[in-house]
């Protein structure tokens, strides 16, 4: 295991309120980490927003935050000192004004902890060091002290809100209007969440990480359900799905089949880049041209899914207009009386 | 049937030496028992003829053929293989970014500038700090985006970036 200690320490919280985690969090300043994918699923953010909103949780966002780059550096676009100093940059910004920081996004979540751990390379570290030092010798507007020094020893911690939500999970069960009316739910927890390696601190943790999904299902009054490509990754895989289109669908195709084959009512997900490539129309009318086969099953963030479930208005949670396939069947599902 | 087995002559560390030169971690490569259950689990192994066993043994044979073959671009970085190999420290996702950039490196590898995706990516990265054509919220500041050009200065997203500029211009010139 190669625990980063950035990320926040979830058994450490467990065994110091166990009564109550959420009081872990009272007093402390939280900032989401903006996702550009949210952009397309708006309700991603505000889903989460509300609810800790609703908690009395002192909650933000960073203005001066930056895209997270990792899709620049896994497509071999910047160099391991670039991705740092740009992570550098995020890390400082956030630590300004944060004690946690809360992830929508696995690719996010996954490029903060990994910029980190570049860091523990001396020849990494001095490049990445050599460039915002340039940054500090070019810079003309107000600055504060540090903010061009690798941070040293953060107290910024970072969380999944996959993570949170399940820390906290009895409180956000108080919050909500609505069950799930035993919909069968595939759940989908994604590559960059269930093969992290970087935030566990024991082969534990893999395990423990497999079913927190599941059990939100099954807490909010829904029915998980066992597929067959269960673990497998959405297609997005770094980007194959933009440079090997046909082969990737592939594997979003496997996917969503399966979770069609065991008549689930929609998929459950922790991340917007899985949920972009198991929704967008483009790519279920590849699915339909290449393999011959229609598949319309509804596509849900785990932060929508709570939105709606507290009974927040459609265009706040789920903003119908993305076209997602019966999503408003879903809806109303849910939301009937 | 003697040739078919590896002997110790067939190792030869050149190849894998250049690899640790730029990526400590890749040295842990040495540790792998070809039990195959990366390439069991692999997404890019169901897909295409991918095979990271095999390509691990190739580094370890010498053999730079990898660079040139198509292989190394369909793996999915998913770093599945990373949690199922029972070796500890062996980082395949990190090691197929190395071996992508030493084949950028010898002109190999796909044309970026030509994925219109990745300019536009590009191009919003560098001009507004995101890659959706509108962020969520306000526009990050613009001495910030000016950081952001400084970090990236050399770097392989500067020339898709100009690649954006120029393919306007074609574009232009057609109207
Ligand atoms: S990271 Fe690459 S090699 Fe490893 S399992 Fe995923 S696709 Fe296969
Ligand atoms: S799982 Fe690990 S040890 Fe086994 S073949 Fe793959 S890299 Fe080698």
């Amino acid at each position: 295991m190669e625990f980063n200690s950035l990320a926040l320490d979830l058994d450490e919280i467990e065994s110091k309120y166990p009564e109550n985690p959420l009081d872990f969090f009272r007093n402390k300043k939280l900032c989401l980490f903006k996702a550009c994918l949210e952009k397309y699923f708006p309700g991603v953010r505000w889903g989460i927003h509300d609810l800790l909103e609703e908690l009395n949780l002192d909650i933000s966002v960073c203005e001066n935050q930056s895209c997270c780059s990792g899709t620049f550096f896994q497509r071999n676009l910047i160099t391991r000192a670039q991705f740092a100093a740009i992570n550098e940059r995020n890390l400082s910004e956030l630590n300004q004004q944060a004690d946690v920081v809360l992830f929508s996004c696995n690719g996010c979540y996954n490029s903060l902890l990994r910029g980190r751990d570049f860091l523990k390379n001396p020849d990494v570290k001095r490049k990445t060091q050599e460039i915002l030092s340039r940054l500090k010798a070019k810079s003309s507007g107000k600055n504060y002290p540090g903010k061009y020094e690798i941070l040293d020893n953060p107290k910024l911690k970072l969380v999944h809100d996959l993570d949170l939500l399940y820390l906290i999970r009895n409180d956000v069960l108080n919050t909500l209007k609505f069950d799930l009316k035993k919909l069968k739910v595939a759940v989908h927890y994604g590559c960059h969440y269930l093969n992290l390696s970087r935030d566990k601190k024991t082969a534990d943790a893999y395990l423990r990480d497999k079913t927190k999904l599941d059990e939100l299902v099954l807490l909010f009054g829904g029915k998980p359900v066992e597929y067959q490509e269960k673990e497998a990754c959405c297609g997005w895989g770094a980007s194959q799905i933009v440079i090997h289109p046909k082969e990737a669908l592939k594997i979003t195709y496997n996917k969503l089949k399966s979770a069609e084959n065991v008549d689930a009512d929609f998929m459950l997900m922790p991340c917007p880049t899985c949920l972009y490539t198991l929704s967008k129309p483009e790519y279920r009318e590849k699915i339909n041209k290449y393999y011959k086969e229609k598949l319309d099953i509804p596509t849900i963030h785990i932060n929508e899914l709570i939105a709606i479930l507290r009974g927040c208005e459609e265009e706040r949670c789920i903003t119908l207009r993305r076209k997602t396939p019966r999503l408003d069947e879903i809806y109303s599902i849910i939301t009937q009386d | 049937m003697v040739d078919d087995i590896e002997s110790d002559d067939n190792w030869n560390d050149d190849f894998l030496a250049e690899l640790i030169a730029d990526v400590e971690e890749n040295r842990n490569i040495i540790e792998c028992i070809s039990c195959g259950k990366c390439v069991g689990e692999c997404p890019a192994s169901k897909i295409s003829n991918f095979n990271i066993r095999k390509i691990i043994q190739k580094i370890l044979r010498g053999d730079k053929s990898v660079l040139k073959e198509d292989d190394i671009w369909y793996c999915f970085l998913c770093e599945k293989c990373k949690r199922v190999c029972p070796r500890e420290g062996i980082n395949i996702p990190l090691l197929i970014i190395n071996l992508r950039n030493e084949s950028f490196k010898k002109g190999y590898g796909p044309r970026y500038n030509d994925l219109t995706k990745y300019v536009e990516m590009a191009e919003r990265f560098l001009t507004s700090g995101v890659v959706v054509e509108e962020q969520l919220g306000n526009k990050l500041p613009q001495e910030m985006i000016d950081e952001l050009n400084e970090i990236c200065n050399f770097a392989r997203i500067k020339y898709v970036f100009k690649a954006s500029k120029t393919n306007k211009n074609k574009r232009k010139k057609r109207k």
